[in-house]
Parts: C-alpha cells; structure tokens; sequence
C-alpha cells in the first residue's frame, strides 16, 4: 500500500471549535419558526386497557391548540417487527406509555393541560420476567402478532410472547459434548441499563403549506427516520425532509424512529408551524429504549486439554412492550453466540420475548455485552475447573484467521491473540499483588447488526477552486464521523483535510446512508466516500488528459496541480480543471465535478431459518480489557486499580479519535459493571433520573492504557475497521474476572455494586 | 399566574436590564430570552453540570438558580469565554487533547475548569477530578478531561 | 416554568412575616432542594422569599461564642473556612460531601438541615459537634440544639413563621479531631446510603449516623459502651449500634446492609479519631 498522508494521523476535529465554544447547533439550540409545543399524557399502569380518555378540559385549557390520541395515529411503526403504536390505541403495554398527546403555544400550557386529560384503565395482569412471559398461562401482551408486518428473517410466535425465536445449529452439539472431558452448565443474568446521552430526545416537526414535512430530529439515522415515517404517514419520500444536527450522544437510543412521529399529526393540523417536542430526563428514561435485560444458560463442554468442544446457549431477552428493534438484537446475539472463540459444535436458542417493561432496544454493544458476559464468565470456570490459566483458554480457543463464527462465517484479519496479550503484559498478568487483589481479563468481538444490504453513499463536490464539499448521510454524534470521513476523502483525493468541508446530514441534500449504528459508519460511508473520491479523481484526470492533451496515465495530481510525469512543465491546476475547464480555443470540456460513491455490503447472507449458518457479518472487531481490582470486604466496594484495553482497529484513521473511542466505552462499560441498573417494580420504573441512576464520573474514572492493534481489514477502507462499540463489551467481564480472583467468588450477574459484593461475601462465609 | 421582575446583570461583560419571569430558571432564562445556547439543559435537577454557568466567579447549576436571583450578578457563560474569536486556553486545550466527543456536556464542562483554574492555578488530577465531578460526560471523555485541564493549567 | 410569587427581601423581619401570614411559603437560600422539590412537586410554593443575600444570613464568622455559620452561607464556603478546618472538621469533611461543587457554591448548610433528609450529610457532622440551631420568627428567637431539629423525613421543629437564622457551632470546641465516613453507590456525587461522624472529645467519642433512621440519630449506645463502660473492642462496641437505628430499604442500600456499614463506619470513625 502507498504510503498515507491523512489516514493514520490525528488531525483535528472538524467540530472542535464550535464544540468548546458552545456554537454547536443541537435540535434545541435552533430557532426555526413560530413554534407549538408538545407533550405527552403517559399511562400510569403498566399493562391494561384503555376505556376512556376524556380530553375535553385538556383542549379547554388556555393556550391549547390541539389535542391527539391513538385513534388519530392509524398505523404503527417500527424497524424489524412493525409492533409500535405512536400513541397507544386501546391498550397499555407498559407503564409511561404515551396515550395522547398535547400541542400548546407553551411548554407550560401543554405541561398543565396533560394533566387535565382524564384516562380510566381496565387493567390486566402484567407479566415483567421474560421467563414468566414465556409461559403458556401467561396474559398475551399482543394479541395481534401473528397480523404484523414483519422482515422475514425474525421468527414470532403468534398466540405467545416469543417475538422471535432464533435458533442456531452448528456441528453436532451432542457429539461435542460427548468428547467433552468437563461439563460445566450456568446461569447468568444481566440487568437493563439506560443509554443515558445527556441530550435527550427531542424533535420538531414542520408541515409545510405546500405539503412538505421538515423534521428536526435527534435521530442517529434520519434516512431510516425518513422510511418509516413515509411509511407509517403514507408520504411520499420525496415529500419528507429529515435534518439531524449534532447529536448529544446516542449509544443505539436515538437508532430508528422514536419521538418524531409523535408530533406528526399534530404538525399537519397547523401547517407554517414548528411542533416541537423535548423529552425530560425522566421521560427519555423509561419511554425511549432500554437495554433488554438477559436471562441466560450456558453449557460448555471442554478437553482436559483446554479445547471447548460444544456450547448450548439459551438466552431470554426482556424485550419489553414493543419490541420492533429489540428482535435484531437478539438474532445478532445468537448468530455471535460463541463470542470471540472457534467452537465447532453449537445449539443455541435465543427468545426475544415481550413483557410489560419499558421498550428494549439498541444499546452500545447491541447484545454483545449481554451475551459475551455468560461467555467470559463461563471460561473462568473452565479454566478453575481443568486448572489451566484464563488467559491460556482464552489462547487456546481464540478465533483466529479461517476459524469459524457460531453461524459458520469464516473470519479474516484477525489478531484476536494480540489483543489479549497486549492488556495481559499491561496488567502484569500471573502476579498476585495481594490479598483482596485480583486481576481478570476478557475478550471481545462484534460485527455490525445490519440488513445484509444496508447501503451507503457518498457525493464529493469539487469546488471551482479546487476545494471540496463531502456530502453524506451520517451522523455526528460524538463519534468523531466528521473528521474521520474527511480524511478518507482527503487521502483518496489527495487534497489537504482543510480544504474539505462536511456537514451533518440533511436527507433533502446528503445521500442515503442506512444508519449511523453498528460501528460500521468508517467502514461502510468511509468505503463509499473513498469511493466517491476516487470518482471525483478519475474525473479530474479525464479532464486534465484533454486539457493537457496527455495520455491519463502520464499524469498526476498532487492536490494543488495535475502534471505530466514526463514533463513537469505539462500542467495545469485543479482551479483550471475544476472551475467547468475549457480549452484554450475557448470550447468547454467538462462541466463542475461531482464524485459519486456507493456501497453495498456483497459478503453478507441471510441465515438459514433451522440452523443460523451464513454470513451475517459485514467484518469482525476483536479486542480485550484487563483489569485490577482491589476490594475492601468489609463494605464490598471495588477499586479498580489497572484498566488496560486493547481493540483491533484495522488502521486507526485517527488514532486519537481512535482511543477517544476506546476511552469512552471502557469508561462505558465499567460504569455498567459497577453502577448501572434500571430498577423496576411491577413495570414501575423507580430509578428514572440522575439522582437514582448513577453513571461513571470523572472522580470514579481510573486512568485506561489503551492500545490499538492494526491488523489490516481487507476491504475496509485503507484497511479500517470500525471500533465504536467494542470496548464496552469486555469490560464488565474483566472487572468481574478481578473481582472473582481476589475473592475466589463467583459472579453470575453484574453491577457489582458494593452491597451485592459485601453480599456475596457474607454468602460464601 | 405569570409575574414578572425587571432585572439589571452583566452578562459576558455586557450590562443587560431585562423584565423576566419569576417562574423562570436562570438555564431557561439564558437558552430562551438571552439566546445564548451554548448552555445546556440535560436534567434540570442539578446532577450533570450541563447547564454550569459562572455567577460573579464562581460556577454554579443554572438550573436551580432563578432568574430573577441574577439581579445586580454578573453572569458568564461559554459564549463569553472567547475573546474577538480568540480561544481560551482551556478550549484550546480541550481541542489538543480531543477532550469532548458529543460536545453536549463540553461548555458546562469548560465552565467548570475555568472555575477551577481561576481559584487553583495548577491543579493535581485529584483537584480537576474533585470541582468536575458535578459534569456528567455520557460518552467518557473523562480521561482526556484530565489531560486538558491539566494542560491548560501550564499555559 | 412554575407558578409563584417571589419577594426579594429586604430584611428577616419581611422574611417572617411573609412566612407567618401567607401560606406554602418557602425560604429561598441556596434554592438547590427547594427548586428540584418544587419541579419535582414536593413543594407547592405559592410565594418564595429570597433570603440569600441578607447580610445577617450572611454571617460566617467566630465569635466567643463560637462559630457562627449564618442561613445564607454556602457549603464551599463552610468547607473552606478556616475556623472549621481547625476546630470542626467533621462539619467540613461533611460539606464537602453534598452533591458537587457548582451544587456546594449555592447550598446552605441551613438548607441541608432544614430539607430534614436523614441522609444529609452535614446534620451527623453538626450532631457530634453539638451545634445548636438558632431559629427566629416573629414570636422571637429561641435555639434548639441539632440533636432536637429534627422531627422525621422532611420535618423538623420550626413551626410556621419561623426560619433559620444560623446554626453555631459552640465553644468549646472539641479538642480531639473528627471525621465524616460516607458510604455512597458510587463514591462519587450521590446521597448517602449511610453517613457517620464520629469526633473525639478528650477520650471521649460522639457519634451520629445519617440515612438510617427516619431523622439522623446519634448512636447513643456505642457512645456509651465506648466512654462509659470503657469497651476496648470497637467492633462489638459499634455493632451496638443496631440499637439506635433502623434503617430502610430503598434505591440506595438495603436494610441489612445499611446496618452492616453502619457499624462498619463507626467503628472505622472511631478507630480513626482515637488513632487505634
């Protein structure tokens, strides 16, 4: 490969000035228009049936311009599994449901007219453990399942709960476990978590006099936002415009639509005005998505020698009341289900199952940090079990290049063995420090969870100076897309980073994009814009070619001029080709340029409905956490001492950004190990705000040693892969693996906060 | 009911007389009547510091000051931290370290460090962790947080 | 947005008065419980009186007295004066603790009692100091001491018309030092799921505990064994704690376990003020 000029470096943020001064525009910050304001009257029982809402005093109260409920909401919505009322219709599924909603000339007039609509419940029993909900008694949550309009690669259960069930068969599981010398079988649990990004949802919704909707909207992919609303509203795509600024973070909350169809209906009622709608803390909790809590068995069979011959996974996720994302997450989790290591014999079923909690959904991780917990746990086992170190087992089963995932993909470009040696030699792995001192360590991998042809494009638009605008459908939500795009545009053009312009997407002018989820934006839009690049560079050639009247092959462009290599006093400027060039004579030879790029992925597969097997991954991103931990035993609580992770970026594009990425899911990731828990009763969810729901702050955040391995990926983007996600995954793992060690405890569910510590010690005395 | 109070304050070095509402939070105040929207609302009960301004100094959770509590005050928010387009050392800092990624919580995390800078000159990691504690960073900037604080205290 | 009156007042008399003849009246000091509990619909505030900036309520000084912490001073600024760094620094460690910094530059410690949570962090600390509580109000003034403040969760003994005009920490002070242990979910800014101060007077300790009862209690009990029957085991001397207090389950701790680092921490407190 020719040697990089942009790739591989750490330029500055395109967004970084407007970030610390505070003139980044997020949805709230614009001032779009006379403006409504809506709010959303949100059910206080978490599964019944609606008998009556009277709406009269609402509508009556000053200021109030509308009031809408379900029956103004004809269809539903949803990603995989079209489940999800806008506005609950004549039932209830979970507890803060909305069940109308108001627009008013003030935050405030709408606030007190929610309050005035009257709702009378029948209620019906509740089931909230996806394993109850399973059962053949239990209440049906929807009735109508077997009706939906779903993609045909998820698998419902009409007449149940099962809002899919996905079943994976490789190799001969019982004949695994036949030459298994050591069994070992466990149940692990994980808890749901919440997103959390500190800008909640928000959106605001234009319905123009001409008939053109204009949404403003927090959402991660507006593309998506665009398809399910043209759906669910019967627009016209042409007729919808989506516009996502920055985004305060997203972490797999603001994936799909969420809130901007609520204000749809209200918009068209008062065309010229801006609806808009802004969540609470409280409301962007418990009605936006939840990590679906994981109920899990796992067996392994395992040769003295350390080999695992066969795994049997059942999962039970806690989809929730809708569940139209959530069924991909559980697929994901099962075609992933060996987790980062080559076992040849595999059952797995994995249920995505309703219940009367809040909405499940996409999470950073997107079921990896779920499923890969029971995974790393369980090799602590084994490894106790066959008195062979962790850390070998690992080796010994780790994926490597042509070993096979749990669906029976071949992995490429893989150095999944670094990884785990890397955060090994950092935390000084096989030297006890210590009573009450432990170290662990666990492994990650994760592909993108996306349709086999989710698409992306690019435009490039070269500028008649030879500057250049990259237009594309991502999105900016902290990943660092801008800046990273820009230098696979920079370095396929060979035009200086700082003469490219790129802005966040707005689906009347960027391209299509699917969605900015899955880490696969680097990848996927990178391939595209690389792509686009070099359609624009193809250009700029053809049209120096005829200028200079110079075979294309003579010539090359250092990003300020195009010349012969034969005679460097053949050339001309990129102002001269870009600005619609024209011979000396006079006559025209092109017109402005224009780059095109589009990608689609051509190594994916749909998955055999009985036995999982295909290809479901576009590409594969391995990486490991090591941790130290020191606990105190008398209260429980647990110091992390060393972090160290390490993940397989391909090329790191920018490997600041590359390690701001890191940083933040291993921060992530180590809040969810020790603090995060969304707590329920009966549907009720208790800890909704910042007071109740603790994060990781900057004085409980240890000092992370990161490293990024470079095993090129084939047909990234100069070798790039993305790594948003993954290093959340390992490590709850590793710091439970810690904490095991000092203890020689087990942990089967995480956070480990400091009272489930204390009490696991006090059990075991 | 809908009072409102006439108010005299300084506000990024510029006297302002305004009639505000009492019922109004100073976060509202400054987002929706003085248009300075680099401040931002995150939670509204005082936990994650997005909507930390400076009041005469010293940084405080606009959402649990009111509005009209600002009489006679001098305000300083992020907008009032560059000079003639000129970055402060802290957001300069912050820019070399890559210290922010959604940049949502960045300028109540800017006002926090500037505070802190202005009383303790150069800070240890236990001082930066202790006066940003209060400034929740949902995407874990946390580390290079650090690393710009501390920078930006040897300028 | 919320529905009130405000009055900036000119004097604690207006104060008071406001208080005695109007109803859902609330003092506005540092404001950071009384605009969450107000949002959050804790408080129904018709009328609020702004009482921060009265120079009486602003008061932080020493006097023969003692330390006099005035109702509108702030707990950064408590936890940074030097009078209760050398003679109170239980008090100190505890201002520290509440919420976060830009929180602790509004926050009074006045506020912090009057709110009357049992897990606030600063009523242990005052507790073990045996700080009294100068109240006032249009039938005059009258003092209580902290140990009597508090009646349940979110009660205590003012009666309407009145407010806090200081608290003092009183002469003399304690000649051994203090400490506030808080056990918390996160270590970081959180509430306490169990607060203890513990301060050494000659060879004597006091102890108080937060978050376990329905008003922060001393821990009489332990106090006795340890100064009285002179109980050279601190461990069984602290699990007599159990007899003081009776914590409850909530978001933040269970039961046992709060009664578990309730001995934990005292036990520790003492260990630490008596050097063992």
């Amino acid at each position: 490969m020719a040697e990089l000029k942009t790739v591989g470096t750490s330029v500055q943020r395109k967004d970084a000035i407007e970030k610390v001064t505070g003139s980044a525009q997020f949805i709230e910050d614009r001032y779009m228009g006379p403006m409504l304001h809506a709010k959303m009257k949100k059910s206080t029982v978490a599964h019944g049936k609606i008998k009556n809402i009277n709406i009269e005093k609402a509508k009556a109260h000053p200021g109030v311009k509308a009031v809408l409920t379900g029956k103004d909401y004809p269809n539903k919505i949803g990603l995989y599994l079209i489940d999800r009322d806008f506005l609950a219709i004549e039932k209830v599924r979970f507890w803060g449901e909305p069940v109308a909603v108001v627009a008013a000339v003030t935050e405030k007039a709408a606030a007190e007219a929610v309050e005035l609509i009257e709702v009378e419940y029948d209620e019906l029993p509740g089931v909230f453990d996806p394993r109850e909900s399973m059962k053949d008694d239990a209440p049906i949550i929807h009735e109508d399942l077997g009706s939906y309009e779903i993609v045909p690669i998820f698998y419902p259960k009409p007449g149940t709960n099962i809002a899919n069930h996905f079943k994976l068969r490789k190799g001969d599981v019982e004949k695994g476990f036949a030459e298994a010398d050591v069994v070992i079988e466990k149940e692990y649990y994980v808890p749901q978590m919440q997103h959390v990004p500190i800008e909640t949802h928000k959106a605001a919704v234009q319905w123009g006099l001409d008939g053109k909707l204009t949404v403003w909207s927090t959402a991660q992919s507006p593309n998506v936002v665009r398809q399910l609303l043209a759906k669910s509203f019967d627009i016209p795509m042409h007729k919808i415009r989506v516009i996502s600024s920055y985004i305060g973070g997203g972490f797999g909350c603001k994936a799909g639509a969420s809130v901007e169809g609520l204000v749809i209906p209200l918009a068209k009622m008062f065309p010229g005005y801006i609806v808009r709608i802004v969540f609470n803390r409280e409301e962007d909790m418990q009605g936006t998505f939840t990590r679906q809590a994981l109920f899990s068995k796992l067996k392994t069979g395992v040769r003295k020698d350390g080999r695992i011959t066969a795994l049997e996974y059942e999962m039970i996720w806690d989809g929730g009341a809708y569940t139209e994302y959530g069924v991909n997450i559980v697929r994901a989790a099962g075609y992933s289900s060996t987790g980062a290591y080559d076992i040849p014999n595999v059952k797995t079923d994995s249920y995505c199952v309703y219940t009367n909690n809040s909405i499940g959904g996409p999470v950073r991780g997107f079921g990896m940090c779920e499923m890969q917990w029971g995974i790393e746990r369980q090799i602590e086992e084994i490894a106790k079990q066959l008195d062979i170190d962790p850390l070998e087992v690992r080796m010994i089963n780790g994926m490597k290049k042509g070993s096979t995932t749990a669906a029976g993909q071949v992995v490429q470009d893989v150095d999944y063995h670094k990884c785990l040696k890397t955060v090994a030699d950092q935390i000084g792995w096989g030297k006890k420090e210590g009573k009450f001192r432990g170290k662990g360590i666990a492994g990650l991998v994760k592909c993108p969870a996306q349709p086999s042809n989710a698409a992306s494009s690019a435009i490039i638009r070269i500028n008649e100076d030879g500057t250049a605008h990259v237009m594309i459908g991502a999105t900016e939500m902290g990943q660092g897309m801008l800046t990273v795009i820009s230098q696979i545009a920079s370095e396929a053009l060979n035009i200086p980073i700082d003469k490219i312009d790129i802005k966040v997407p707005d689906t009347d002018f960027t391209p299509y994009e699917w969605q900015s989820v899955g880490s696969r934006i680097t990848y996927t839009c990178g391939t595209s814009v690389k792509r686009a690049a070099e359609d624009a560079l193809g250009q700029i050639y053809r049209i120096a070619a005829d200028l200079l009247e110079t075979p294309q092959a003579d010539l090359t462009f250092d990003g300020k001029m195009v010349y012969s290599t034969k005679d460097p006093e053949i050339k001309a400027t990129i102002r001269e080709i870009a600005d619609s060039c024209k011979k000396c004579t006079g006559e025209g030879i092109a017109g402005p340029i224009i780059g095109r790029g589009s990608f689609v992925p051509t190594n994916m597969t749909n998955l055999d409905p009985e036995t999982g097997q295909g290809n479901p991954g576009l590409f594969y991103c391995f990486g490991a956490t090591g941790a130290e931990v020191e606990v105190d035993p008398e209260t429980g609580v647990v110091t992390v001492l060393q972090l160290a992770a390490a993940i397989d970026a391909g090329q790191a594009v920018n490997p600041q950004l590359c390690k701001s990425q890191l940083h933040g899911g291993t921060i992530m990731g180590l809040s969810t190990a020790l603090y995060e828990e969304v707590k329920f009763d009966k549907g009720v969810m208790l800890n909704r705000n910042f007071t109740d729901y603790k994060i990781s702050t900057i004085d409980n955040t240890p000092h992370i040693e990161s490293f990024i391995i470079e095993t090129p990926e084939t047909n990234g983007p100069y070798g790039a892969r993305g790594i948003g996600e993954q290093p959340m995954i390992a490590v709850a793992p590793a710091v439970a693996n810690a904490v095991c060690d000092a203890l020689d405890i087990e942990f089967n569910t995480f956070p480990l906060t400091p009272e489930k510590v204390w009490k696991a010690i006090q059990d075991k005395k | 009911m809908s009072e409102k109070m006439a108010i005299s304050f300084t506000v990024n070095g510029n006297r302002e007389t305004r009639e505000v509402e009492v019922g109004h939070t100073l976060l509202k105040f400054i987002r929706d009547e003085l248009h300075l929207t680099g401040t931002k609302s995150g939670c509204e009960i005082g936990e994650c510091g997005a909507c930390t301004v400076m009041l005469d100094g010293k940084p405080v959770n606009s959402c649990l000051v009111l509005a009209v509590e600002i009489d006679g005050k001098e305000l300083l928010t992020i907008e009032g931290l560059t000079e003639n387009g000129e970055l402060d050392r802290i957001q300069k800092a912050f820019i070399d370290h890559a210290a922010f990624q959604c940049g949502y919580c960045t300028p109540g995390m800017i006002m926090s460090a500037r505070a802190l800078l202005e009383r303790t000159a150069n800070p240890t990691d236990e001082d930066i962790n202790q006066a940003l504690s209060g400034n929740l960073c949902r995407c874990g900037a946390y580390q290079e947080i650090r690393e710009a604080v501390k920078a930006a205290s040897k300028k | 947005m919320l529905n009130y009156s405000y009055v900036k007042c000119k004097d604690l008399t207006q104060a008071y008065d406001l208080l005695e003849k109007e109803e859902q009246v609330y003092p506005l000091a540092g404001g950071t419980d009384l605009i969450v509990g107000m949002r959050g619909g804790k408080f129904a505030a018709k009328i609020i009186v702004d009482i921060k900036d009265l120079p009486e309520l602003k008061i932080l000084e020493e006097n023969d007295q003692g330390i006099v912490i005035g109702a509108a001073v702030t707990l950064n600024e408590i936890a940074t004066f030097k009078p209760i760094i050398d003679h109170a620094l239980v008090l100190a460690e505890g201002a520290h603790t509440v919420g976060s910094y830009p929180i602790r530059n509004r926050a009074t410690l006045a506020g912090n009692i009057c709110n009357a949570s049992p897990a606030a962090d600063t009523a242990a600390p005052l507790m073990v100091l045996n700080a009294q509580v100068k109240i006032t109000g249009s039938h005059g003034k009258r003092t209580v001491s902290i140990n009597e403040f508090f009646v349940g969760p979110g009660q205590n003994v003012l009666k309407k018309g009145e407010l806090v005009e200081s608290v003092l920490i009183p002469r003399p002070y304690p000649n051994g030092t203090g400490v506030y242990l808080k056990a918390s979910r996160t270590g970081s800014v959180d509430l306490a799921t169990v607060g203890v101060a513990v301060q050494s007077w000659d060879n004597k300790v006091q102890v108080a505990v937060g978050a376990v009862a329905a008003t922060p209690v001393r821990a009489i009990s332990v106090e006795k064994a340890v100064n009285e029957n002179g109980e050279k085991d601190l461990a069984r001397a602290a699990s007599l704690a159990r007899d003081d207090i009776s914590p409850i389950t909530d978001l933040r701790g269970s039961r046992e376990y709060r009664y578990h680092m309730a001995e934990v921490l005292i036990r520790r407190g003492i260990e630490k003020v008596m050097e063992v």
